[in-house]
């Protein structure tokens, strides 16, 4: 009896304090989606809040005599005097299991039908990091089913592999080519859009029903109209999704496209509330901002994996640019897309100088690493030699340097590879076995070349390897390379329609 | 006994209320009863404390007590620290369990004049580039410059596997604001070829918050001076990255709203610097030596915090992106790469005379492939040609198969020595070589 009777009094006393056994406070002020609330005295760091019917967000700064609230969901104008609650609880996002084929957002949203989901869960924002030693080594292969990819700059199961070019290079080419090439090899692929249009999303989530990769594949996306917090958090609210099916031991593939956006929303963000800027006016801990995103990227010490395809846009070609560098610095590889070989019909416009693979052969099997190590030294050492030999007659060379000249054309002929048209390994094998014919001369790989060729189950092995031949007649070639890119690129759309 | 409670929280930086006189900066405060909830005090006055966040501030509530715990963060000080992996902050993360003998806190004196000693001799690595260009001393400080992506680390794990194994001595690494990953492989390798029981490990790693990122090195080196002073030791000591240092730095600073300089960098980075460098030196006990890597954001080489901690270091070696691209391994610009070794009364006046000439030879060719790329290579004069060819043999002499990187690029690993490497040097300019394609001289040990 005395003791309702206290919570009654106490309730009466802090009424009168003007404060609340409820939580709530009032809106003091707005600056877009920050608001500053007084009267929440019992709150914690990141607790959940609403705005009267309006808006919903967190608690993102505690100070003696005011919070402030970052909005994410907003409904109705946020004006001074609102009333606010603070529901007790951490913010959390939702999540259905009924998500897989759909476009959704982080709130339980089935962005195609228009509507919720009906059976969901929560997500935590962010989780802890992983421990070192819950990890285990990157070591299983993951197959893009792009030669360029597969045999020269693999991608274990766990890796991250940033894809970095400028606009219109195929940057989110390779990532759908990586999606589809999946289908029934049990991933779970999740594609995050970020900031990006609704025409582009909507493309994207055509494309991959079109060619069944629906059934295993979620679009998480925030459209580029939305509240820059949403678009802030949902690459984290993705990862915390990706985490509950590594969990369960599923393999992941998360691709997030891209960060260079997900960068500037961030900037605008800490702007508005006041952050002192550095360089290139991006807060300090725009690091630290994706590196505990894509750390998140491992190999589970209970089976599972997150596979991370970041993607980041540039500007003429430049990856040496602050968030460029920074998201090299914190991934296992780069895949650099040029947009000149893009132009002279070589995609995928894969720039094999500036591309890197951290881990390497360790992540293939060793009939890949065997061909792959081999192809590179070969391409890179053609690549290097062709801009210093263009010039001079290939008469006078000696044999070796003819040789190499060659196969370089050859080589870069049979890397040329149309959109979701993906090779299996034996293919890409079979495709550069003329490698390690040691004993054919200059003229010997030729035949080698086409012989193996004859294995292959398109004219465009053929038509490739006659354009490898033909060139290197001719001292330069700029039109004859494009011809025959031409004609390439023809036969291999006939084989992914096909397909 | 409480201490004081929270009265505001934003991302890392706390705000404590004190009705204690006892709380000093550097005292670790911490939420009563909850170890989650760990703070290091940076600033007080006689009513409040502001604190940085050891761990997290998620669901930190206002009003909370807060306890004093420690006068500051503490390592182990024994034999203990051999064949372990620890966090920032001293705590075993190697899943072992852990019985600590005694501790010391981990911010400690520099080493003094009177005590520094710097007479030393030559470490070979077994890398032709480095050994040639850029040779390491017993207590040197080695700078590792690089991009993003050029090679840093696998470079520092070569040295790992070619100094730490041949010495036979201690070593420490520090991982700061690096790749959790590569933490996880370079304790199983070490594992698994039986050399972690002379090697201790730090991780303060790039998914840690800033303080974490920030507290690694000073951990590392605790830990190194015991090495050193107590064990009477030449120790390794490597740090992988000095840089995530001062960024981790900046992002502290930026929290607790102090007034940064260009860039966003503190303006106490040089100071703090200081303190850590000046405390890896060579004393009458033993020497640390310390290879350490430093990114260079948006390869800006200028940079400031990269020019801060470079003065710091008695040799230099930059990986650079050009050379990557070309394909060859190790990335290393050697015009840019060197050492206070390299001094006619040090390395010898072969070596010295060689470092030269070679030097010269190089940079006519980076004249002449300008005129190439205009004229072609047939416009040449004789004795251009000949600078051209032998020093495309030399530029691709100095690549190397690397034993860490024999996954990636399947050619195992070589060591080679110093005296070969001088030889062959010697021999390509001599034009002993000159009918040997330049392609023999890729990825080789010394020319057999």
């Amino acid at each position: 009896m005395n003791d309702i009777k206290d919570n009654v009094d106490r309730a009466l006393d802090e009424i009168g304090n003007n404060q609340n056994v409820y939580a709530t406070g009032r809106v003091v002020r707005v600056n877009k989606y920050n608001i500053e609330v007084s009267g929440l005295n019992d709150v914690s760091f990141y607790e959940a809040i609403n705005v009267a019917d309006k808006a919903s967000g967190y608690i993102m700064g505690i100070y003696p005599n005011k919070v402030i609230v970052s909005l994410v969901h907003v409904t109705g104008e946020v004006v001074p005097g609102d009333l606010v609650y603070a529901l007790k609880k951490e913010f959390k996002c939702q999540f259905s299991l009924d998500s897989m084929g759909k476009v959704i957002d982080i709130f339980g949203n089935d962005l195609i039908a228009g509507k919720r989901f009906e059976k969901l869960v929560e997500v935590p924002i962010e989780n802890p990091t992983i421990p070192i030693m819950d990890r285990s080594p990157v070591t299983r292969e993951f197959l893009t089913g792009i030669t360029g990819i597969d045999l020269m700059y693999p991608i274990g199961k766990g890796q991250r592999q940033l894809i970095i070019g400028d606009k219109k290079t195929g940057k989110s080419q390779v990532a759908l080519d990586a999606i589809v090439n999946q289908k029934e090899k049990k991933m779970v692929c999740i594609y995050v859009a970020l900031g990006k249009t609704k025409k582009e999303v909507k493309d994207i989530y055509f494309e991959l029903t079109k060619r069944g990769a629906a059934s295993y594949t979620i679009i998480i996306a925030s459209f580029n109209d939305e509240l820059p917090t949403r678009t802030y958090l949902t690459p984290y609210v993705a990862t915390s999704i990706a985490e509950m099916f590594m969990m369960q031991k599923y393999d992941v593939l998360v691709v997030f496209d891209d960060l260079k956006k997900h960068a500037d929303v961030y900037r605008e963000i800490s702007l508005t509330s006041k952050k002192t800027p550095g360089r290139d006016a991006y807060p300090s801990d725009i690091f630290y901002t994706h590196s505990r995103l894509l750390e998140k990227g491992a190999q589970h010490i209970g089976g599972g994996s997150i596979t991370m395809l970041p993607i980041v846009e540039t500007k003429s070609g430049d990856i040496t640019d602050y968030i460029s560098t920074n998201i090299i610095s914190i991934c296992d590889g780069q895949l650099v897309l040029s947009a000149k070989n893009f132009a002279r019909g070589e995609k995928p416009a894969i720039d094999y100088g500036l591309s890197v693979s951290r881990l390497g052969g360790s992540v293939q099997t060793s009939d890949m690493k065997k061909v792959g190590t081999k192809l590179r030294r070969e391409l890179l050492s053609y690549l290097e030699v062709r801009s210093v030999y263009e010039l001079a007659n290939i008469d006078e060379m000696s044999k070796e340097l003819q040789k190499k000249m060659k196969d370089g054309k050859v080589i870069l002929n049979k890397l040329k590879q149309y959109k979701f048209s993906p090779k299996s390994k034996e293919e890409m094998k079979s495709d550069f076995a003329f490698l390690f014919d040691d004993n054919a001369n200059a003229s010997g790989t030729n035949d080698n070349g086409s012989k193996e060729q004859g294995n292959g189950d398109t004219n465009k092995n053929t038509s490739s390897n006659d354009s490898g031949s033909s060139n290197i007649e001719g001292e330069k070639n700029t039109s004859g390379d494009s011809s025959n890119s031409k004609e390439v690129k023809q036969g291999e759309q006939t084989k992914g329609t096909e397909a | 006994m409480t201490v004081g409670k929270i009265i505001s929280i934003f991302d890392i930086s706390i705000e404590v209320v004190l009705d204690s006189n006892d709380v000093k900066v550097g005292d670790i405060l911490q939420v009563q009863g909850n170890e989650k909830y760990r703070f290091e005090v940076v600033e007080i006055s006689n009513t409040s404390a502001t604190c940085i966040s050891l761990e997290t501030t998620r669901g930190l509530k206002k009003g909370a007590p807060v306890e004093l715990v420690s006068n500051g963060i503490h390592v182990e000080y024994s034999d203990k620290v051999l064949g372990r992996i620890f966090n920032s902050y001293g705590i075993p993360i190697d899943k072992q369990g852990f019985d600590s003998t005694e501790k010391r806190r981990v911010d400690h004196a520099t080493t003094s004049l009177q005590e520094l000693n710097i007479e030393s001799q030559i470490l070979w690595t077994g890398i032709k580039v480095i050994d040639f260009f850029a040779p390491l001393q017993k207590g040197f400080k080695m700078g590792l410059l690089g991009g993003a992506g050029v090679g840093k680390t696998v470079l520092i794990k070569e040295i790992i596997h070619n100094v730490y194994t041949s010495l036979n001595s201690n070593a420490v690494f520090t991982g700061i604001g690096e790749r959790s990953r590569e933490g996880q492989e370079l304790y199983a390798e070490m594992k698994e070829s039986n050399l972690l029981d002379k090697m201790s490990m730090v991780y303060g790693q790039m998914g840690d918050n800033p303080v974490s990122r920030s507290k690694a090195v000073y951990a590392g080196l605790t830990m190194a001076e015991y090495l050193r002073d107590e064990k009477k030791q030449d120790v390794l000591l490597f740090i992988d990255n000095i840089y995530r240092f001062i960024q981790a730095k900046a992002e502290i600073a930026t929290e607790l709203k102090q007034i940064l300089i260009g860039n966003g960098y503190p303006s106490d980075m040089a100071s703090e610097m200081s303190k850590i460098e000046e405390r890896i030196n060579s004393n009458q006990n033993g020497s640390i030596t310390s290879v350490q890597a430093i990114y260079i954001p948006a390869d800006d080489l200028t940079d400031e915090s990269v020019q801060t901690i470079m003065s710091y270091m008695d040799g230099q070696i930059v990986l650079d992106r050009k050379i990557a691209e070309l394909g060859i391994y190790p990335a290393i610009n050697v015009f840019n790469s060197t050492s206070k070794l390299v001094d006619v009364e040090k390395i010898g006046e072969r070596h010295f005379n060689l470092v030269e000439q070679v030097l010269k030879t190089l940079t006519r060719y980076n004249e002449l492939e300008e005129i190439i790329t205009v004229l072609g290579i047939e416009e040449l004069s004789e004795e251009d040609k000949m600078i051209f060819y032998r020093a495309r043999k030399i530029r691709n002499y100095f690549s190397q198969p690397m034993f860490v990187a024999e996954a990636y690029t399947g050619i195992p690993g070589q060591f080679v020595k110093v005296e070969d490497v001088l030889n062959d040097v010697e021999n390509i300019l001599s034009g002993k070589y000159d009918d040997m394609d330049e392609s023999k001289f890729l990825f080789i040990g010394k020319v057999s």
